[in-house]
């Protein structure tokens, strides 16, 4: 089979993540970024960097965009124009309206678009959908989920504390995750606490919390925090209820390998890198192979709902989200 | 390559199955020479869904000239069928205890070696990413100087099990120790048991079994059968800095069960058999693996021995 050939945009932490999990998966990468990074992040890896967008969409059957938000659109869209498909941190967009432009564009070239979910791939939530979706809760009632986590460095982009400001990223995943298991939101109401406008300060606190009312009647509950301190630096829970029982986890469980006393220094085991499963199985499919667990119209639907807890947020009103099929 | 599952009893074997069948390189054969009729007439329907040959006799079995066979029948008839392989020159995967008998044991060893064959051991938590990290943790100094290891293995009662939870399980924990002190042999050993939760689950049903070994490192299991779903087999790694816990099968999940009106757990964890199989498939070239080998399994089956004994004076048993 001839070699996956992915356009890598943007050289920041999260393409860093990307492009080794690409690399692992076969693919051959070019990059380009438009603040000089690029070369020295390709030569870090083996890969090649290019010195414009057209030169990496020029033969590539994928993009990976991996750059600020606000920038997402117009690199998708040249991406689709040329039938190049495309992979897209999230969030596809920082509005609806932008997102759906995106995916309608996408839909009409045929060109598959995939969302950097990457919370779908680690093995806690993938085996979270699977017994849920095998009817093992029977009919989901409630779920409760909590990221929280301590931003390492200051926050550099702009977003407007009315637009959800540092907690959109973040409340994403719990969106995102709530979706996946219970399926569309017709109604959403979330209080944002915090200085969450962007630019914030390393360490910045905020908490959000937002409540989902499904079609199906399920509710969902996401807690988003950035914690004042990194101890942990990251903390995952949920707690999802049905007619036939619950699930539940936290990322504070041991796992395989933990130092239980004493200073583990350097020492540590982690698993399997989500990231590495992710690109594995978005390569699989660009490549012929099965269609991945998740695609355009979750991305769509992840950008609606948390920008429905923004607006929620900053009006003190529940927000109505359109529901598929009702008039 | 071709590679023979040998009889379905072990409650493992399906998984062999399933993963061999999907290797491309690899050509299956179901065979259960040996087996009662239900369960030779069970081989022939999987072989037959996944249309894959079957071979009911020994002749047959032979004829169809395997690179490596799985042993994964009754542990009675594991010998027999170890040795018959290995002497038709296929690499050898067995799964544990490999016998009742440490001099059983010693004729498998024996005989793969007089073969040139590897025989491996089914000892999956052996394998995979974690159980590698801990030991490159504990090579580096993670925890000082490993002083002590306890660990603990309970289970569902195993099915074609001579002998108890002892029997049974402490195979997995003594093999994980000899990887990790690099075959060391043990000095002594004392064992404690009961069938307190009934004779129908075997002889033994809980057991506690503390093993010296000749650097003086002491390592203490408790096995036994379980109905809780519990994880295992799990480890502490005791030095004189800290301690390293490894659980093979860690929680993912919890929560409730409706159904069954019990708690849920949702094991985590890599899933140990295809690396395991990796491996073993590997030896066919290089003659080497990576996970306990005949002569680890030997040393296994010596303490195994020497904690019936123990059981049974209610003394420690030395070993030379």
């Amino acid at each position: 089979m001839r070699q996956l050939e992915v356009a890598l945009i943007g050289a920041g932490l999260i393409a860093r993540f990307h492009l080794e999990a690409w690399i692992g998966a076969g693919a051959a990468v070019r990059i380009y970024s438009d603040d000089g990074r690029a070369a020295e992040l390709a030569r870090e890896f083996g890969a090649r960097a290019v010195g414009s967008l057209t030169e990496a969409l020029d033969g590539a059957d994928v993009v990976d965009i991996c750059t600020p938000t606000g920038t997402h659109r117009e690199i998708a869209l040249a991406a689709i124009g040329k039938g190049v498909g495309v992979v897209c941190e999230k969030p596809l967009a920082a509005t609806s309206a932008e997102a759906e432009e995106i995916v309608d564009a996408s839909e009409r070239a045929g060109v598959r678009l995939y969302p950097a979910h990457d919370v779908r791939f680690a093995p806690a939530f993938a085996r979270l959908h699977e017994l849920v979706a095998s009817g093992r809760i029977g009919k989901g009632t409630v779920a409760h989920f909590r990221f929280s986590a301590y931003h390492p460095r200051p926050w550099t982009g702009h977003a407007s504390a009315r637009s959800g400001g540092i907690l959109t990223d973040q409340m994403l995943h719990g969106v995102d995750l709530a979706y996946w298991i219970f399926g569309e939101v017709s109604r959403v109401h979330a209080c944002y606490q915090g200085e969450i406008a962007a630019p914030a300060p390393e360490g910045a606190v905020a908490t959000g919390i937002a409540v989902l009312t499904h079609t199906n009647g399920a509710i969902s509950q996401v807690v988003s925090r950035w914690t004042a301190t990194p101890k942990p630096p990251v903390r995952v829970a949920f707690e999802v209820s049905g007619t036939e029982g619950t699930l539940t986890y936290d990322s504070e469980w041991p796992q395989e390998v933990r130092v239980a006393d004493g200073e583990a220094g350097g020492f540590g085991y982690a698993g399997g890198s989500v990231f590495a499963a992710e690109m594995r199985e978005f390569a699989q499919a660009f490549t012929g192979g099965p269609e991945p667990r998740l695609g355009a119209r979750d991305a769509l639907a992840a950008v609606r709902i948390t920008q429905a807890a923004a607006e929620s947020a900053w009006s003190g009103r529940a927000v109505e989200l359109p529901v598929k099929g009702a008039a | 390559m071709k590679v023979t599952v040998l009889s379905l009893a072990s409650e493992h074997a399906d998984t062999y199955v399933r993963l061999l069948h999907a290797m491309p390189d690899v050509e299956l054969l179901i065979a259960d020479p040996d087996g009662p009729p239900d369960d030779q007439a069970r081989a022939r329907g999987v072989a037959g869904q996944l249309g894959v040959p079957y071979a009911g006799d020994w002749d047959e079995v032979l004829e169809w000239r395997s690179n490596a066979v799985v042993v994964t029948s009754e542990v009675g008839r594991r010998r027999d069928a170890v040795e018959r392989m290995a002497e038709a020159e296929a690499f050898v995967l067995c799964e544990q205890p490999l016998a009742v008998k440490s001099s059983d044991v010693k004729a498998m060893v024996d005989t793969c070696d007089m073969a040139g064959v590897r025989l491996t051991l089914a000892s999956p938590a052996c394998y995979g990413e974690a159980f590698a990290a801990v030991r490159r943790g504990i090579a580096d100094g993670v925890v000082g100087t490993l002083t002590t290891i306890h660990g603990s293995y309970h289970t569902p009662p195993a099915a074609g099990v001579n002998g108890g939870a002892l029997a049974a399980n402490a195979p997995y924990l003594l093999d994980l120790v000899d990887v990790m002190l690099d075959g060391e042999p043990a000095t002594r050993v004392y064992a404690q048991a009961n069938g307190v939760l009934g004779a129908a689950a075997g002889p033994e049903s809980a057991a506690v079994l503390t093993v010296s070994y000749r650097s003086g490192v002491v390592a203490s299991f408790t096995c036994g059968w379980s109905r809780s779903a519990a994880g295992g087999p799990a480890l502490s790694l005791i030095g004189d800095k800290a301690s390293l816990e490894y659980d093979a099968a860690p929680r993912l999940l919890g929560g409730f069960d409706a159904v069954t009106g019990g708690e849920r757990r949702e094991p985590g964890g890599e899933d140990p058999y295809p690396s395991m199989l990796r491996d073993f498939l590997g030896t066919i070239e290089t003659g080497a693996g990576n996970g306990p080998d005949g002569e680890a399994g030997l040393r296994t089956q010596r303490i195994v021995e020497a904690a019936y004994e123990s059981m049974h004076t209610g003394q420690p048993v030395d070993l030379n």
